[in-house]
């Protein structure tokens, strides 16, 4: 009986072994593509900064007005969001040979990378939707906000919030369906939380542009004064303001 | 000094290029001065060419128009050069990139030794001013023209543009962006030459800064009182709007004369100018003003950390809390203000738009101040000379910053 015990607890560390066996070089493989990839990308990275930096990118884009690329970039540099694009990139293709480096390294007919693939393809397109839609939500909340307060909105703030949690809402959605998860569950809180927000922006915007409204249209229809209009007020020398 | 030898006509051809109609009259006419005119009406265009008979009685000069131009009796001193611009400028009440364009161009083929360009609603201009203009751009490479304006007038100019340029160029001109200027064909075609890069990106409505440009290469500037003008107004009324144009444009100029302004050393000195003026029994209502300034500090209050630093935003606070009556903002704090947004131009802190737009209900709150000290009886020129001073005192604050951005700043 504890032969056959001892046996068979031998028998699994041999496994455990052999397993560890395998795995150790594949994983060795994956961190060995990584590290060397990312050497690579950072050397090339520095190399772009460089070039760029000499050719005075930043400097020429600037000058040209309708290339809004530096609005987006980080560190307020076109030359750094390139460098950072062509480091991560190297990054990520470090990923893809490790992952094959370490699906071949495993004897017999195992596919890991048959299901990995797919999912890091998902999951990096999730992170970069994401971020788009960060930076999109913050860009269009700042835009709403400065456009509404100039334009003295007196629901300015609330309108910046509601297209910022517009935008951030629509962009959750689109991460978790990108990642298939929740999957139905998500589609209906989506529509709900979506159609949400919207009726009550639109009832926000709705009610409080009333007044707006109101004077709009009257000033449409009626071009003169009513002769002793109480509401009627004497120009102010303010009309004579003359800011250019 | 390299660039001012850059030969236009040598450059690929702009797509404003200009088409001279005519150039025999021209020919007889090289050496003499060249006044380039914008799109007038006819009634103007008459007007505009009597007067420029008068002011010039007994010389030969050109006179660029676009305009179908009029028959000249045979002793007329005016030698007409119709031309056609291939753009309808989108900002007629200035000067923009294509204006300076043909201009040069125009005097370049017609051999003129100065140019007077005179923008919209030239015909109201005396004579005798267009005269004193042209005398100077014959001996001066700028010449801008002083307008003689009410205490409610050009306060974009009063509040950013003048002080701004007086603090960093070093430069003297009441009106940085005039309307009316003379140039020494030298300056002609150094303006031309930044015209076209922003021609070339088919950007014709672009503003340039003649005062900047001059300074930059140490040419000599000069300005001239013109009396009174009738000024032309800019077709979008939305101040947002126009202010990020004009303020967005002197950011950029200044972003890319960085390396002159930071050794540049001028200070104007003081001025002799009426310390008083009469109350004004009609004040500008500036609670509008006042509450959009309010309204922006309550919403705008995140963005604005963004870019000023605490003592400012302490300075803004207190600003909000102020009763309408005794309502100032200290010049030095909207010197400060006006840095600050400049460092996060360059810096680009925030959006660029964003950040222009982030300024206008600042210009509001100064323009209220401005207009209620006025109201108080401070004569208006002292008051924006005081501001010119407050600029020109904390330049050091914004060359500091500029070379060491990260550097601790309360």
């Amino acid at each position: 009986m504890w032969q056959q015990v001892e046996l068979a607890l031998s028998q699994s560390a041999h496994r455990v072994l052999v397993k560890l066996a395998i795995f150790l070089p594949a994983l060795v493989a994956l961190l060995l593509a990584i590290i060397i990839l990312t050497a690579i990308g950072a050397g090339l990275a520095a190399l772009v900064r460089r070039m760029l930096t000499a050719a005075k990118f930043d400097e020429r884009l600037a000058r040209n007005a309708i290339a809004p690329i530096s609005d987006w970039s980080p560190a307020n540099s076109p030359t750094a969001l390139i460098s950072r694009v062509v480091f991560w990139g190297c990054v990520l293709i470090g990923c893809f040979i490790g992952i094959s480096a370490a699906d071949a390294a495993y004897p017999g007919d195992s596919q890991v990378s048959a299901y990995i693939f797919p999912y890091i393809t998902h999951s990096v397109g999730a992170v970069l939707l994401l971020i788009a839609g960060t930076v999109i939500a913050r860009f269009l909340e700042r835009s709403v906000l400065i456009g509404a307060v100039n334009a003295k909105l007196q629901y300015a703030r609330f309108l910046s919030l509601g297209i910022k949690w517009l935008v951030l809402v629509l962009t959750a959605a689109m991460v978790l369906d990108h990642l298939q998860i929740g999957g139905a569950v998500v589609e209906l809180a989506f529509g709900i939380l979506f159609g949400g927000i919207v009726l009550t922006l639109a009832l926000a915007v709705g009610l409080g542009s009333r007044d707006i409204v109101s004077r709009s249209l009257e000033r449409s229809t009626t071009f003169d004064p009513i002769p002793g209009d109480p509401d009627y007020k004497i120009p102010t020398p303010t009309e004579t303001l003359r800011h250019f | 000094m390299a660039s001012t030898q850059t030969n236009i006509a040598h450059t690929s051809p702009p797509p404003t290029a200009t088409t001279p109609a005519t150039t025999p009259a021209a020919t007889s006419a090289a050496g003499s001065l060249l006044v380039s005119l914008v799109p007038l009406a006819p009634e103007a265009l008459e007007t505009m060419l009597a007067n420029l008979s008068l002011a010039f009685a007994g010389e030969t000069v050109l006179v660029a128009t676009p305009d179908a131009a009029p028959q000249l009796s045979s002793d007329s001193p005016l030698r007409l050069l119709p031309y056609l611009p291939t753009t309808i400028s989108a900002s007629p009440w200035t000067l923009t990139a294509s204006d300076y364009l043909s201009t040069y161009k125009l005097a370049q083929e017609n051999r003129a030794s100065a140019c007077v360009l005179l923008g919209a609603e030239s015909q109201s201009l005396h004579p005798e001013a267009i005269r004193a203009l042209a005398k100077s751009a014959l001996q001066t490479d700028v010449t801008t023209a002083h307008y003689d304006l009410g205490p409610r007038e050009g306060l974009v100019n009063s509040a950013i543009l003048y002080p701004v340029t007086r603090a960093l160029f070093g430069t003297r001109p009441r009106f940085p962006l005039a309307i009316d200027l003379g140039l020494s064909l030298r300056m002609a075609e150094r303006l031309a030459t930044g015209a076209q890069r922003f021609t070339a990106t088919g950007q014709n409505d672009a503003f340039l800064w003649p005062l900047s440009e001059a300074a930059t290469v140490g040419y000599s500037i000069a300005e001239v009182n013109i009396g009174p003008r009738t000024l032309p107004q800019p077709v979008t009324p939305d101040l947002n709007t126009l202010l990020t144009q004009i303020a967005g444009s002197l950011f950029a100029d200044v972003d890319a004369k960085a390396s002159f302004w930071q050794r540049a050393r001028g200070v104007q000195p003081p001025q002799l100018i009426n310390q008083s003026a009469p109350i004004d029994e009609h004040p500008p209502d500036v609670a509008p003003m006042l509450e959009a300034f309010r309204f922006a500090y309550t919403n705008l209050h995140e963005i604005w950390s963004l870019v000023l630093p605490p003592n400012s935003l302490l300075g803004l606070k207190k600003l909000s809390l102020m009763n309408p009556e005794n309502f100032r903002m200290p010049d030095n704090l909207w010197a400060r203000i006006v840095y600050d947004f400049i460092l996060a131009y360059r810096l680009r802190t925030i959006n660029r738009g964003h950040l222009l737009g982030a300024l206008t209900p600042l210009y509001l709150a100064w323009a209220a101040s401005h207009l209620i000290l006025l109201s108080s009886g401070t004569a208006p020129e002292k008051h924006i000379q005081d501001v010119a001073v407050a600029f020109e005192t904390d330049k050091p604050y914004l060359v500091s910053r500029w070379r060491w951005p990260d550097r601790f700043n309360p």
